[in-house]
C-alpha cells in the first residue's frame, strides 16, 4: 500500500496546510473509475432529495422556481478556510426583491442566514461568511414582492468548518463582544448608492466546537439578529445562525437619504444586545 | 465549569506539553495502548499491526470486494442553546457502503459497548478474523486510530487504517448520506461524545 502523505487540504483546524495542496493536486489528477461509490445520478437525486426536505421544512409548501436571473451565488468553488467561506448573492434586479434566504444544503443546521430588505436597502448585492460543514450545495433563495420565491445554487467544497476550532480560549474569542465598525464606499449604482461593510464582534459560536482543554462542546452562542437602519428608514434585518462564520462580516448596499447616521442593532441567543451608530460620509465624497 | 477545575485542567495541559508531542504533525509517536486524550489532534503516521492507506490504498482494498469499511466519526448533536425554530438536519456524508458506528473509537469506551462493537464486526466479517477491514472518520482523528487499533488487539490480521478518512475520500469520489449502524444505534448513550 502507498505511503500516506502527510495530510489532504482539510480545513478543520487549520486555515491551511502549505504543503499539503501540492500533494492533492497530484492526488486529484489520476481519478480512477469508482470502485462502489454511487453513480452521478444517485448523487444528484440525494441532494435533490435533501433540498426538498429543507425546502419544505423552511417554505412549506410553497412553490420554489429555479431562476438564472433574479439572483447568482459566488462562492469559492474550494474554499481555503471551511469556517470562513466568503458568499456573494447578486441580485441584478433588486427593484423586485424582498428578500434572500441563504442556505447550506449539508450543514446540520442549514438554514444560515434570511435577510429581509426595507425601504432603504439597494438589494443588488450582500456578502456574508460561512461554516461549511461538507461539501455541499448553497442555495439562495430570494423573496419578490409579490411573494414568489426563486432559487439557485452552487457546489461548494470545504469540509469542518462547523466544528473547527477558533484557536483561542472561549473567554478570549469573546474579548469586545459586541463591538462593531462600519466602512462605506461607493456603491454598485454610483452615487446613488453606497456600499456598506459591517464588521461585528462575536465569537458566533456554532455549539459544536470542543473546547480541547475541558473537552467540553462550547455551547451555541451566535447572533440571531442584526436590524440595520438609517434613521428611521430600515435598510435590512438579518436572521442568522450558527452557520455564520464568527466575528460576522455583512457587505451591503442602501440608497442614503439625509445625514442620519446608520444604526445596527444586534442580538444573540443568549441575550445579548448591542446598538451602534455610524456617521454616513456626506455625499461629495 | 468552576475556575479551579479549569485551572486544573489547564496545569494537566502544561504538564502533558513534556510527555506528549508538540502540536505538529511530525513526530507523532504511537502510545502504549490507547489514545485517551481528546479525539481531534495529529496522529502518528503508524499503526503497529496495521496497514496505513493512502486513497490508492484504500482505491485498491475497495476493489477486492471483501473490504469491510468502519466509519467511527462523531455524530453531530444539536448545539445546547440553539433557538427551538431553527431546522436542525444533520446528514452524515461517508464512504458509500461503510458501516457508521459514531464514537466507537473513544477510549476508554464503555465495555458493553466495546462488546457490542467487536460482536457487530465479528458479523461483518463473518467470523473471519483475516478479512480486510478499514477504519476511518476525518483527518487528525485519533478515533479512526484507536478503533484499528481496537480490532488488532482482538486478533484481526487485515486492520487497515485510512487516517484522511471522509475528506481524503470526498477527494476523489462521490459520498452518500449513511445512517448509523442499528445495532449499534441501539446502545444506551448516556455519555457524551468525546
Amino acid at each position: 500500500m502507498g505511503v500516506i502523505p502527510p495530510h489532504l487540504p482539510y480545513q478543520r483546524r487549520h486555515a491551511m496546510k502549505p504543503f499539503a495542496t501540492a500533494l492533492a493536486l497530484s492526488l486529484t489528477i489520476a481519478c480512477p473509475t469508482l470502485a462502489f461509490a454511487a453513480g452521478a445520478s444517485d448523487t444528484d437525486a440525494e441532494r435533490l432529495a435533501r433540498w426538498n426536505e429543507i425546502r419544505t421544512s423552511i417554505f412549506g409548501d410553497k412553490a420554489v422556481q429555479p431562476t438564472e436571473t433574479l439572483v447568482k451565488v459566488d462562492a469559492p468553488v474550494r474554499a481555503l478556510d471551511a469556517a470562513l467561506v466568503p458568499i456573494t448573492l447578486t441580485m441584478p434586479e433588486p427593484g423586485k426583491v424582498a428578500g434572500v434566504s441563504l442556505v447550506i444544503d449539508d450543514n446540520p443546521s442549514p438554514y444560515a442566514a434570511n435577510i429581509t430588505f426595507g425601504p432603504a436597502a439597494d438589494p443588488s448585492e450582500i456578502k456574508l461568511r460561512v461554516r461549511v460543514n461538507n461539501y455541499t450545495n448553497v442555495h439562495a433563495v430570494v423573496r419578490t414582492k409579490d411573494g414568489g420565491l426563486f432559487e439557485t445554487a452552487k457546489f461548494v467544497k470545504a469540509s469542518g468548518g462547523c466544528s473547527a476550532p477558533m484557536g483561542m480560549s472561549d473567554e478570549e474569542a469573546m474579548k469586545g463582544m459586541g463591538d462593531m465598525r462600519m466602512k462605506f464606499a461607493e456603491g454598485p449604482h454610483g452615487a446613488k448608492s453606497t456600499e456598506a461593510t459591517l464588521m461585528i464582534r462575536h465569537p458566533n459560536f456554532s455549539g459544536m466546537q470542543m473546547n480541547q482543554i475541558t473537552r467540553d462542546y462550547t455551547p451555541a452562542r451566535y447572533i440571531q439578529k442584526v436590524v440595520v437602519s438609517q434613521g428611521a428608514r430600515n435598510i435590512l434585518t438579518l436572521d442568522g445562525d450558527i452557520s455564520i462564520a464568527s466575528n460576522p462580516v455583512i457587505n451591503f448596499a442602501f440608497l442614503p437619504e439625509g445625514t442620519a447616521p446608520v444604526t445596527v442593532v444586534a442580538s444573540d441567543n443568549q441575550d445579548g444586545r448591542w446598538e451602534h451608530s455610524f456617521p454616513v460620509p456626506s455625499p461629495s465624497n | 465549569m468552576t475556575l479551579l477545575s479549569r485551572l486544573a485542567a489547564a496545569a494537566l495541559l502544561t504538564l502533558g506539553v513534556a510527555a506528549a508531542p508538540a502540536d505538529s504533525p511530525v513526530n507523532v509517536q504511537e502510545p502504549e495502548g490507547f489514545h485517551t486524550g481528546p479525539q481531534q489532534g495529529y496522529t502518528p503516521p503508524t499503526l503497529k499491526g496495521a496497514v496505513v492507506l493512502d486513497i490508492d490504498g484504500l482505491d485498491r482494498v475497495v476493489a477486492t470486494g471483501k473490504a469491510v469499511l468502519i466509519d467511527v466519526a462523531l455524530a453531530d448533536r444539536r448545539p445546547a442553546g440553539m433557538a427551538p425554530d431553527k431546522p436542525w438536519l444533520p446528514a452524515h456524508r461517508s464512504v458509500p457502503g461503510a458501516i457508521w458506528m459514531p464514537n466507537a473509537g473513544a477510549a476508554p469506551l464503555d465495555p458493553a459497548h466495546e462488546n457490542l462493537f467487536l460482536a457487530r464486526v465479528a458479523e461483518l466479517t463473518g467470523g473471519d478474523k483475516a478479512r480486510p477491514i478499514v477504519t476511518f472518520c476525518h483527518p487528525d482523528c485519533w478515533g479512526s486510530w484507536n478503533a484499528g487499533k481496537r480490532l488488532v488487539q482482538a486478533g484481526y490480521t487485515a486492520v487497515h487504517w485510512f487516517p484522511t478518512g471522509i475528506e481524503g475520500w470526498q477527494e476523489r469520489h462521490e459520498t452518500a448520506v449513511l445512517k448509523e449502524d442499528p445495532a449499534w444505534a441501539a446502545r444506551s448513550t448516556n455519555a457524551a461524545q468525546r
